[in-house]
């Protein structure tokens, strides 16, 4: 009889993390865009904030997700959907150390760039980021909801859950 | 000397967006190539054929690796080296059949 596998498998720890990062980066380029304005201001410091614990938990992703590659990529009918979505999860957190680190070095005052331009900069690396974030996102969904990826396939009778 | 930072990390930001690995999906057959990358913790290369393809090869259980027709460990498989590859094509996966060192 088929055996119901461990819930706490190596290719579940992914979407596991996965959902951390999405909501703070997404929240923290809103904050970063309203404080772009005079009365969003105080939501720059919360922003930067939740840029770092996201950008954070974007490099635990990629983590998880490299451990995910080699169990899940095996099993696919199309790892080129793995591919770009690796690709653009790099790509996607690369933009996001990046609109941090800008952001970090300007709270640090190392950089004296007119604050309104630094802030647009930021804002410009955040935005793009975001898209990458949302195909990312479709990519994985893609993954799971079109190849099962991860997924353990209950039998017919569902003789495992008895 | 601080505006130069900033577009350090601009360009850095963009660069990224044109980086990454492609891999095409060929044919069911046998192809020689160059391995481009290889993973050991996940048994997996990259090689990159003549027309300049890169064929992405998760070693299975059923994958033989031969140098001069006597098989191998993995671990004798170094960046660089020539190979020539059988993969069979299910969907647009590439299962390896075989791979043989060349040299």
């Amino acid at each position: 009889m088929e055996q119901l596998p461990d819930f706490w498998r190596t290719e579940v720890y992914h979407p596991l993390f996965a959902h951390f990062p999405i909501a703070l980066l997404l929240m923290g380029t809103f904050f970063k865009i309203f404080a772009l304005w005079g009365k969003g201001k105080f939501l720059a410091s919360p922003g930067t904030i939740l840029l770092a614990t996201g950008t954070i938990g974007g490099w635990i992703t990629i983590y998880t997700g490299n451990l995910a590659d080699g169990i899940v990529a095996r099993t696919l009918c199309d790892p080129t959907v793995l591919k770009d979505h690796e690709n653009a999860g790099y790509i996607m957190v690369w933009l996001f150390t990046g609109a941090l680190l800008i952001d970090l070095l300007y709270l640090l005052d190392l950089v004296t760039l007119k604050k309104r331009l630094d802030n647009f900069l930021v804002v410009l690396i955040l935005v793009t980021g975001s898209v990458y974030l949302a195909y990312v996102g479709h990519l994985g969904a893609t993954l799971v909801y079109q190849q099962a990826a991860g997924v353990h396939i209950p039998s017919e009778n569902c003789a495992e859950f008895n | 000397m601080k505006l130069k930072l900033v577009t350090f990390f601009a360009v850095i930001a963009l660069l990224f967006t044109a980086c990454g690995e492609s891999t095409t999906a060929v044919e069911s057959g046998t192809y020689q190539g160059t391995v481009k990358k290889i993973n050991v913790e996940k048994t997996e290369i990259y090689v990159t054929t003549a027309d300049d393809k890169t064929l992405e090869l998760y070693f299975t259980d059923q994958t033989s690796l031969t140098r001069n027709g006597e098989t191998v460990e993995f671990s004798e498989l170094i960046e660089g080296q020539k190979v020539e590859v059988e993969v069979e094509k299910v969907g647009k996966r590439l299962n390896p059949v075989s791979v043989s060192i060349l040299e």
